[in-house]
């Protein structure tokens, strides 16, 4: 079977595209920053600097390793649903269960150790650069040089390797068994929305000046956009029990939306997670630095690294979030070339089912765009009525629109390109192909 | 349930002549092993007709029908629907020609999964940006035996009802050429009898123009004249068919072709 895998992965590299590249942006961010764990343990690292380099490590560490999780799994789960035919044929061939398992986990493995190899010179390079931006701000002693060593190297291995195995066995088992209805329960959404209303209010009990003031209505927002996210299909269902569009193209678009809300959550849970992280973290570091540069104090080293975390951060996720919107909507798009083929043969230019397209796209990213906002402005109203006794920051409208901008761009770009591509195919092969 | 199709219909009076094909050729693949599908078929069919196209595998059968429905884009030779020719070069010029003018038939239905049954019925209208009529809608489903299943969606129901509901698709859309392409081929016997009925009384009480095809000798013979087709090329027509004259026709439709091609 594994030698199966190997030549799967060789026929086709293509099909491992979107894993490969969740795989090395992974091991890629892993590993540049364990490696400053590496350089921090370097002998004649003073305490100061070596905290900076600690703190970042860690935090960005502990993220990068969930989203490579979500990323692959992501990427896994679509591709191994492409190949459920392939997957179907092996079964009857005599392919037992354990043998389909371990294939698709051991294609996985060899293309995460492939994404990981690829990654270790940008990561080297980009672990150079993070010192080096550190040193820049004043955060790390000039005197420290960079070290790419065995932190690094096991954990960008280990990390990539485990969420490849991880995601390709749950892909693998939820297609095997064949039922897709997963029943989220309630109430983890309820908690997690209950929790971060907590969060977001207790910033209240703070006063302008805390070190820890950031925390809170950051945790807050995170918290209600995760409680949101897992209401996805709900939310979905109930916007669009409300929605009336005009135009067949319109009408048709809410009526797929209705019968699909389900599938599309996935994409609807990501762009509300963007959404909200990204718009609350940019928000409230732009308010905080504009409010220390108006006071003309000198940042702390603690807050200079707290400015990098945040961007580092939110750049993280937008980068993972951009792979993955892109790939499950690439994916899925490209998956209804039938269903656009009847379309057409039921009297639809290929300009009215772009049409659909791109008003189904559009209405997700309103939704996600609507739901994650909310949750983001739970966290930065209270911060900045304590911050700077204003209740709306200045600067929220710029980081929206470039939020809202990246989001709308990667959902209806990435819908509109890839239906343009399928909808080359004619109409009538189109429907026989899979027929 | 039958309607005067000039109160519904703004155009112009349809044309004597449904469909005219004239020297239609037509070849897939690459020049040096380029495989000719079709070469030059001249048949003209009359308003109000019923026909089968038969002929063995690869005889271009499937060929001809997407020609003739403005689904593919002949090489060579004039396509004529309702007295219009089939000029335009893109997909959208040729979904423009093929509404109000040709509706469609397949064997693998073609509904979309996410209408429901009356929605299915009303889409080409509605694509089109006519008026949506949905009494009359009603009434033709009600007329094909799905009246009580207006709010069901494709997958709730049978093959052979899909096919029925396909035929109250083409019909409400009141085309001036249906095109059914092997609409009995995934029914079972019963099913198929009901579809075959329902496209002639299509013919007989709505006046439409049916153009079938088909492998099935049975199902021919429901048609008032079968065309056979062999290697690209009109090999002959029969009228008032019978299911045995059909096939024994189709057996020595090979007999006199040119041996070694």
């Amino acid at each position: 079977m594994l030698v199966l895998a190997l030549r799967s992965v060789r026929q086709r590299p293509g099909r491992f595209l979107a894993t490969l590249l969740s795989a090395f942006l992974g091991a890629a961010i892993v590993m540049a920053f364990n490696s400053l764990h590496d350089t921090a343990g370097a002998p004649g690292v003073d305490a100061v600097s070596s905290e900076t380099l600690r703190t970042a490590a860690g935090v960005v560490g502990g993220y990068g390793t969930l989203l490579v999780f979500f990323a692959v799994a992501s990427a896994l789960t679509v591709n191994v649903r492409q190949r459920a035919a392939e997957l179907e044929l092996l079964r009857c061939s005599g392919a037992t269960p354990g043998q389909l398992k371990r294939m698709v986990v051991g294609e996985a493995v060899a293309v995460a150790l492939v994404g990981t190899a690829a990654a270790v010179l940008p990561a080297v390079l980009g672990g150079r650069l993070l010192v080096e931006l550190f040193q820049d701000t004043g955060q790390v002693a000039r005197s420290v040089d960079h070290s790419f060593g065995a932190v690094a190297l096991s954990s960008g291995v280990g990390v990539t390797l485990v969420a490849s195995a991880g995601a390709a066995l749950l892909a693998v088992r939820r297609v095997t068994r064949g039922r897709r209805t997963v029943r989220r329960r309630p109430v983890f959404a309820w908690a997690a929305l209950a929790a971060g209303a907590v969060a977001a209010s207790s910033t209240f009990a703070f006063s302008a000046t805390d070190e820890m003031l950031m925390a809170f209505p950051a945790q807050g927002a995170i918290l209600l956009s995760v409680g949101f996210a897992l209401m996805a299909p709900k939310l979905l269902t109930g916007v669009l029990g409300r929605l009336a569009l005009g135009g067949a193209s319109g009408w048709l678009a809410v009526r797929n939306l209705r019968r699909r809300a389900g599938e599309l959550s996935g994409i609807l849970m990501a762009l509300i997670l963007f959404t909200a992280v990204s718009t609350a973290t940019l928000t409230m570091q732009a308010v905080e630095s504009d409010e220390v540069a108006a006071s003309g104090t000198v940042k702390s080293v603690a807050a200079k690294n707290l400015e990098t975390l945040n961007y580092t951060v939110v750049g993280i996720i937008v980068v993972f979030v951009c792979v993955m919107l892109v790939n499950s909507l690439y994916a899925a798009t490209t998956y209804r070339g039938r269903e656009f083929g009847q379309q057409r043969l039921a009297g639809a230019t290929p300009g009215q089912v772009l049409g659909v397209v791109g008003v189904e796209g559009l209405v997700l990213t309103v939704v996600g765009l609507l739901f994650g906002t909310a949750a983001a402005l739970a966290g930065i109203v209270p911060f900045t009525v304590v911050r700077s006794d204003a209740v709306l920051p200045g600067q929220l409208v710029g980081v929206w629109v470039a939020v809202a901008a990246v989001g709308a761009a990667a959902t209806v770009g990435t819908s509109l390109f890839t239906a343009r591509r399928v909808l080359r195919t004619p109409a009538v092969r189109a429907v026989g192909a899979t027929a | 349930m039958v309607r005067n199709r000039a109160r519904h219909d703004p155009r112009t009076e349809p044309a004597a002549e449904a469909l005219r094909l004239v020297k239609v050729t037509k070849s897939y693949g690459a020049a040096e092993n380029a495989v000719t599908a079709l070469d030059g078929v001249t048949l003209g069919l009359a308003r109000g007709t019923f026909t089968a196209v038969m002929g063995p595998s690869g005889s271009g059968k499937s060929t001809l029908l997407q020609c003739a429905a403005g689904l593919e884009r002949p090489d060579a030779g004039i396509v004529r629907v309702d007295g219009t020719e089939l000029t335009g070069a893109g997909e959208t010029d040729l979904t423009k020609f093929r509404r109000g003018r040709v509706g469609f038939v397949f064997q693998q239905y073609n509904l979309l999964e996410t209408l429901t049954v009356a929605q299915n019925t009303v889409l080409p209208l509605k694509l089109a940006g006519r008026r949506v009529d949905r009494r009359r809608a009603t009434e033709i489903l009600t007329a094909v035996g799905l009246g009580d299943r207006l709010g069901h969606r494709p997958d709730q129901l049978s093959g052979g009802q899909r096919q029925r509901v396909a035929i109250a698709r083409a019909l409400v859309a009141e085309p001036r050429v249906i095109f059914a392409d092997e609409p009995t081929g995934a029914l079972d016997t019963r099913s198929a009898r009901d579809v075959l009925a329902l496209l002639r009384e299509a013919v007989r009480a709505h006046g439409r123009t049916v153009v079938m095809v088909t492998h099935d000798p049975v199902a021919a013979s429901w048609a008032d004249s079968v065309l056979f087709l062999a290697d690209g090329r009109l090999a002959g027509r029969m009228d008032a068919p019978t299911a045995d004259t059909v096939a024994e026709r189709l057996a020595h439709l090979g007999d006199d072709a040119p041996v070694g091609v």
